[in-house]
């Protein structure tokens, strides 16, 4: 019997936005760059794709340096890639802004020239999605590493976070482009139904994720916490019926009776619904976050401060 | 080189907290941070229930989670075996916090006194407590036990080791075959918290009745 296992206390809403914004970035570059090689009635989309990527992490990255304890210091975030997933991730994260903000000054002023440039926009694009799958898989990665938290330790998580993440990409996408004059209806229609299949992908990788949590009872109670106890409202009504039902449901009606401008009535409400839940389901893995118990021969306590 | 390390007799201690609170007076811990703590842990049911007290503190593994994963390099291992944070370097991620299986790392924002209902200015001996905790620590940074490293230089054993009345706290080196937790640990199969993480413990227990 281990009595009492608390979740931890430590993370909270701030680095939930973090890792959503960070995934919805990426996914939101991934979606333009795509775009911008399709070409045609994609341009504009592509635009506002990779236009997302730098300002959506960049404030994420501005809700990490909100939640540190000495912020003076969050320069020093990168002294230990050799073993430290922080350090790792935020060198990941800058190359992407980085890369993610060349990429759009291809369209501006002073550098207008470049958008002719196809060849060298099209390689930066290939070099900055990289960084962007890797921006996307390392924040469910960093929770991985601590590792005496079971519910973040496992394959899953990382999977799981880069669904998520390339399904609330698009959603943005979609939910800009929809109020954008120079975008396609069609261009919309079509990333509505790619969503669609997102969607049903990530309710999988979900089921499994809360599945792998059987095998120890702290991962269990972090599954218990999720869908019975403290957390199982959100979980409930923002993950799974906001997050995930509600947005399916609208895609697969705008797809399937109306084609063409008409998308946008749909597309508008689905993609507000499925980047909330992006964000609620950041903040239930992170909620749902629970030590083992120490164990001390027969005896098993719970962490006192956790 | 020494590596120091802790033995903690599980059948002599009775939970009396003065390892917590000795370390509260050496240390100047503020509110809400306690290096040295003494948990109740129970195990069975009722006939054969048992209780135990455990008395953790950091564990100074050999193989510290904390350390692979400070991004900032503010952690550090000495090659005694004591591991330290710099309380100028660190930025204060918590990402320690959630990687030590022992819940050795602790932070806090402020000061809380200890005495809200006191009106006016903290007292005098509060005052210099707190004074003494912005000076080695502060608020924000992640905060651990050194195994009271000032004193060890001095000859004198860790605040928790001295205070413990039942004698269930032993200090020294565990490369040493021949000191005195060596022995202990040899003799009395000595374990260590939570080895399924790897982290090799420098701080043994010995088993309760």
């Amino acid at each position: 019997m281990i009595p009492n296992l608390k979740a931890q206390s430590k993370w909270r809403w701030l680095i939930a936005a973090y890792l959503f914004l960070a995934g919805l970035g990426g996914g939101a570059y991934v979606t333009g760059v795509v775009a911008d090689f399709l070409g045609g009635e994609w341009a504009g989309m592509a635009r506002i794709g990779i236009a997302l990527g730098f300002p959506c992490v960049l404030v994420g990255c501005i809700f990490l340096m909100a939640d540190l304890g000495t912020p003076k210091n969050f320069w020093r975030a990168a002294m230990r890639p050799n073993t430290s997933w922080i350090a790792r991730g935020t060198i990941i994260i800058t190359v992407f802004m980085i890369l993610g903000l060349i990429h759009v000054a291809f369209w501006l002023w002073p550098f207008k020239g470049l958008a002719e440039a196809t060849g060298a926009r099209h390689f930066l694009g290939v070099l900055g999605t990289l960084f962007a799958f890797g921006t996307m898989i390392y924040t469910g990665v960093l929770l991985g590493a601590a590792r005496p938290i079971a519910f973040w330790s496992t394959a899953m998580l990382p999977l799981l976070f880069l669904v998520s993440a390339l399904s609330t990409g698009i959603m943005a996408v979609v939910l800009v482009a929809s109020f954008a004059a120079e975008t396609h209806a069609g261009a919309i229609h079509s990333l509505a139904r790619i969503d669609t299949v997102l969607i049903i992908l990530e309710m999988f990788v979900l089921v499994f994720y809360l599945q792998a949590t059987h095998r120890v009872p702290e991962s269990r109670a972090s599954a218990e916490l999720l869908l019975r106890g403290a957390w199982a409202p959100l979980f409930w009504w923002g993950v799974a019926i906001l997050g995930l039902i509600v947005p399916l449901l609208l895609d697969l009606f705008g797809v399937s009776s109306v084609a063409g401008a008409r998308a946008a009535v749909f597309a508008v409400p689905a993609s507000l619904c499925g980047i909330a839940g992006g964000l609620f389901l950041r903040q239930v893995v992170l909620a749902g976050g629970i030590h083992a118990p120490l164990r001390a021969g027969r005896f098993e306590v719970a962490l006192p401060i956790v | 080189m020494p590596r120091y390390g802790f033995v903690i007799d599980l059948k002599r201690c009775y939970g009396c907290y003065s390892c917590q609170v000795a370390c509260k007076a050496a240390n100047h811990t503020p509110r809400g941070i306690d290096w040295a703590r003494c948990v109740p842990a129970e195990t069975g049911s009722f006939p054969a229930a048992l209780r135990q007290m455990v008395p953790l503190i950091c564990q100074q593994c050999a193989e510290p989670e904390c350390l692979k994963v400070c991004p900032t390099g503010a952690t550090t291992q000495d090659e005694n075996g004591i591991v330290h944070v710099d309380k100028d370097l660190c930025m204060g991620c918590k990402y320690c916090i959630q990687a030590c299986p022992y819940g050795a790392r602790q932070t806090v924002d402020g000061w809380q006194t200890y005495f809200p209902d006191a009106e006016g200015d903290l007292d005098p001996y509060e005052a210099y407590a707190k004074a003494r905790w912005e000076e080695k620590n502060g608020y924000g940074m992640a905060t651990k036990c050194d195994y009271c490293m000032d004193r060890v230089k001095e000859g004198r054993d860790p605040a928790c080791a001295e205070a413990c009345p039942a004698k269930a706290r032993y200090f020294g080196d565990l490369e040493d075959p021949e000191s005195e937790v060596s022995i202990l640990i040899r003799r009395e199969r000595g374990f260590q918290l939570n080895p399924e993480f790897g982290t090799d413990p420098s701080c043994y227990y010995l088993p309760p009745r």
